[in-house]
């Protein structure tokens, strides 16, 4: 399949994270750290994330229609992409919150050489998973917390940062054929939010469209190219993690290597005063947190810097603020995928007035535009035109049109020009019912559409075919109306068909 | 010569009236049934957790000030819900030809993100806590708990009734409880703790569900109302249990010390937490993955034949139905036809077929076949 390196490649990276997982709870139970446990959920959370990326990839995979999902489970993708984008804004939170209570209640590093060993074990992990997803629009996990003992507990986040977006995903391009035929057109496909990146995806691809083509939308060759940009927004959401990861040890590690060399602590057989831990934590392992006992205050010494208490806190409020900035976008573009945006390349008024400007198009009601996922796009439409003789002309040339805007699944119901509708060129002829209205876009349009139709209705029971089309939009008492008006029109079909043909 | 007409309206630049907005916004608010619920649901929390956080700055129980963080966190999930029930409401334009009627179930769909990851993290510190059981004071645990109890039985009888509501869908988080908050005191040690000082579960921690948010209207199939109000009320349920859970836990420990049945009450709450998100995400990822909709499943095939008997229909190619928000489905098809049929009558009876099931927005291609 297109996409396997993905596949292969987060497996790789969700086993390596589950092991060190694993790793972290057997350290924590060992040395009886309750900060490397908590850590360890913290990876966790991210073996989650990549479960999810995982999920969506094989779903997404998937993108026959079946009887249920009639587009293919493709918007699986985006979706992936929006759950690891909300999991990840989750997560800043609570390290927030973590960072604010530890800003209250400073606490030093219990066992700060543990601490270094397992953060470097992380970083290497996460390393080694930014090279694996590096070239394929990210992904990848590795964390590396190394929460150990004390003190420090989580920081570990998410860093991103710019993750260098360029999500490329050539693997699964290159694996789609041209087919060369006659006629090109060029698909844009953009991915919108590299704005810096490479953008991989702005190539031709040849598409054979003649009439025989019209019938079929969505063929094998866009599934691959549509996966691919998709998952491209998925494999975003999982790098934004590693990174965060990445960027997590590495504070993790650079404090506590400053912890190490620039804190003198207290020794436990050793008369000194911890200044920097106030008395909110009376019961706190180390000793020399009271004052009572000491005989004389000139005898003991104070325990290092206080400043370096508050590192730890510091690093994480900054690397929680560059995650949710580089975690913004992600999170904005798949929810307004979800949320049936026309995709930013496209501008509707343009699209209209070219439409317009179409041999045989009077008028266009009802387009609506929105991306499937990645840079499969759908359109529909309602188009007015003379009729069915012409129709077929212009059906041909609407499709060619929307193809090259790079809009390949369209459906466009025609309307034809009735005899009493010239002056009535821009209302719908099937217009919704009122109850409709007020959600639809032809909104105001159609009210007054809707109350003409209503007066008309009667005029129009009168006359034979063309009228009848307006019954439809009346209340159900009209519609109850319509089987007794329906039987005369196949009478007068044939009659129309002859006029046609 | 000067141009005398005065279009002024044009380049007038936009002005930001952030009176104007915000009081419109709680106009659309207030309007609404559910919505207003939820706003003043969400006033409710909000106080509560200042009044909680206050407290445990003059008491200095750090215990305290994390779970009235934990309730902030709640609070924005309310928020999306009563952002969504505002957006939903929007005209739409031309980057949203739908409208945004989608904010709904996406909010929805957050929301219960959120419930999930709050389950979880309440099932990760049960964990914690119960290798390690730190001690709990006792004392302001109880007041805390029956306070959160009360918010939690308030929130059962407001969206019991204001569930069928008809509004425009928040799919917010409501009915929340809100989180108790217990005992505190750990700063003992583990910092990790603090966290909760939640010696505890952390209180039936509100949790926002997910909310659903009924949204549609009065004439609509009272499946789907009955499916969202149940899916807010089954929430609310799950809180005023886990504030029930916290009061037993805390007789518990107060009467017979046994430590270990808090995070045995944090464990079994997020799981409760988690088992009821599940109908709503279902529900909401079946919408956002563009599946047909549900309660169309048995009725289409049989559309789809009356269509294919119609005269000079030969095939029905590509059908695409689909939920925009709840109650609201659009349809696409394309119709394969003789060249002498009459098509508009085919398309007319198309509509009619598919209108009967209860899809308004239909398209209909008609594809003449070449003889």
């Amino acid at each position: 399949m297109a996409c396997e390196p993905n596949r292969v490649r987060l497996l790789c990276m969700l086993s390596l994270t589950f092991g060190f997982f694993i790793v972290e709870v057997v350290v924590s139970r060992i040395t009886s750290s309750l900060a490397m446990l908590s850590d360890s959920f913290h990876m966790l959370s991210d073996v989650i994330a990549l479960l999810v990326a995982l999920v969506a990839v094989r779903f997404a995979e998937k993108t026959q229609a079946t009887n249920k999902n009639t587009f293919g489970w493709i918007r699986a993708e985006v979706m992936g992409a929006l759950v690891n984008a909300v999991f990840l804004t989750a997560l800043c939170f609570t390290i927030i919150l973590e960072a604010i209570e530890r800003f209250t209640e400073p606490n030093e590093i219990d066992s700060p050489y543990i601490v270094i060993g397992v953060g470097a074990a992380g970083l290497l992990v996460n390393l080694l998973g930014l090279c694996l997803f590096h070239g394929h629009a990210g992904g990848g996990h590795g964390h590396s917390h190394g929460g150990g003992g004390g003190g420090h507990g989580h920081s570990h986040g998410s860093g991103g940062h710019s993750h260098g977006k360029k999500k490329t995903g050539q693997i699964c391009k290159s694996e789609k054929p041209n087919s060369s035929s006659s006629e090109t057109n060029t698909l844009v496909v953009v991915d919108h939010n590299s704005p810096n990146g490479v953008n991989s995806e702005n190539r031709g691809y040849d598409f054979s469209k003649d009439g025989t083509e019209l019938q079929t939308n969505g063929s094998p060759l866009y599934d691959d190219v549509d996966h691919s940009s998709a998952a491209q927004l998925n494999m975003r959401g999982v790098f934004l993690h590693v990174l965060g990861d990445a960027l997590g040890s590495v504070i993790v590690v650079v404090n506590a290597l400053i912890f190490t060399f620039v804190w003198q602590p207290c020794l436990p057989d050793e008369a000194c005063l911890n200044p920097c831990i106030n008395s909110h934590s009376t019961d706190h392992q180390h000793v020399n947190q009271t004052l009572v006992g000491l005989t004389d205050p000139g005898a003991y010494r104070m325990a290092g810097p206080c400043w370096v208490l508050y590192m730890d806190p510091t690093l994480c409020i900054m690397m929680v603020l560059i995650l949710l900035y580089t975690t913004y976008p992600l999170l904005k573009e798949s929810a307004l995928i979800l949320l049936q945006t026309v995709p930013k390349q496209i501008d509707m008024h343009q699209l209209n007035e070219k439409l317009l400007c179409l041999e045989g198009v009077l008028a266009i009601h009802e387009l609506h535009i929105w991306q499937l996922a990645g840079s499969r796009i759908i359109a529909t439409a309602h188009i007015k035109c003379h009729d069915p003789t012409a129709y077929m002309d212009v059906a041909k040339r609407i499709k060619d049109f929307f193809h090259d805007e790079g809009i390949h699944a369209t459906t466009i119901q025609p309307e034809f020009v009735t005899f009493s509708s010239d002056s009535r060129d821009s209302l719908c002829e099937l217009s919704c019912r009122t109850q409709c209205a007020p959600k639809l876009c032809c909104g105001s349009a159609d009210k007054a559409a809707e109350k003409k139709a209503a007066s008309e209705a009667d005029d129009g029971l009168r006359e034979v075919s063309p009228a009848t089309l307006e019954v439809i939009s009346e209340d159900p008492e009209q519609a109850a109306a319509l089987p007794l008006v329906v039987t005369p029109e196949p009478a007068a079909a044939p009659r129309e068909a002859e006029s046609f043909l | 010569m000067l141009p005398l007409s005065a279009k002024d309206d044009e380049y007038k630049p936009a002005k930001l009236n952030l009176l104007a907005k915000t009081s419109g916004w709680f106009r659309a608010i207030l309007s609404d049934q559910t919505s207003r619920n939820l706003f003043f649901f969400l006033l409710l929390n909000l106080s509560f957790a200042f009044v909680e956080l206050s407290y445990g700055i003059w008491s200095n129980s750090l215990g305290l000030i994390s779970d009235s963080f934990h309730m902030f966190f709640d609070c924005t999930a309310l928020l999306a819900g009563l952002a969504a029930s505002v957006i939903s409401r929007w005209r739409c334009n031309d980057s949203f030809s739908y409208g945004y009627v989608r904010a709904e179930v996406l909010a929805g769909f957050v929301n219960g993100l959120f419930l999930i990851f709050t389950a979880f993290f309440i099932f990760s510190e049960g964990v914690e806590r119960a290798l390690e059981p730190p001690d709990v004071h006792h004392d302001r645990l109880l007041p805390v708990s029956v306070a959160g109890l009360l918010v939690n039985l308030v929130g059962i009888f407001v969206f019991q009734h204001g569930g069928h509501g008809h509004s425009h869908g928040d799919d917010g988080g409501h009915g929340h409880s809100h989180s108790l908050f217990n005992g505190s005191a750990n700063h003992k040690d583990s910092h990790t703790d603090s966290h909760g000082g939640h010696g505890h579960s952390h209180g039936g921690h509100g949790h926002s569900h997910g909310g659903h948010g009924h949204s549609h209207q009065d004439q609509h199939s009272h499946q789907d109302q009955a499916l969202y109000s149940q899916g807010v009320f089954l929430h609310i349920v799950a809180d005023t249990l886990g504030s029930v859970g916290v009061i037993i836990s805390a007789l518990l420990m107060q009467k017979y010390d046994l430590m270990i049945a808090d995070p045995i009450c944090s464990m079994l709450i997020s799981l409760l937490i988690g088992v009821s998100v599940v109908p709503l995400l279902r529900e909401s990822i079946g919408i956002l993955m563009q599946r047909t909709p549900p309660t169309l499943d048995h009725a289409l095939p049989e559309c789809y034949q009356r269509v294919q008997q119609l005269q000079g229909v030969y095939n029905i190619q590509e059908p695409h139905f689909w939920t925009l928000c709840t109650d609201v489905y659009v349809g696409t098809l394309k119709l394969l036809v003789a060249p002498d049929a009459d098509a508009r009558w085919i398309q007319t009876q198309t509509h009619n077929i598919f209108t009967q099931v209860g899809v308004r927005q239909l398209y209909v291609q008609i594809d003449i076949a070449a003889m």
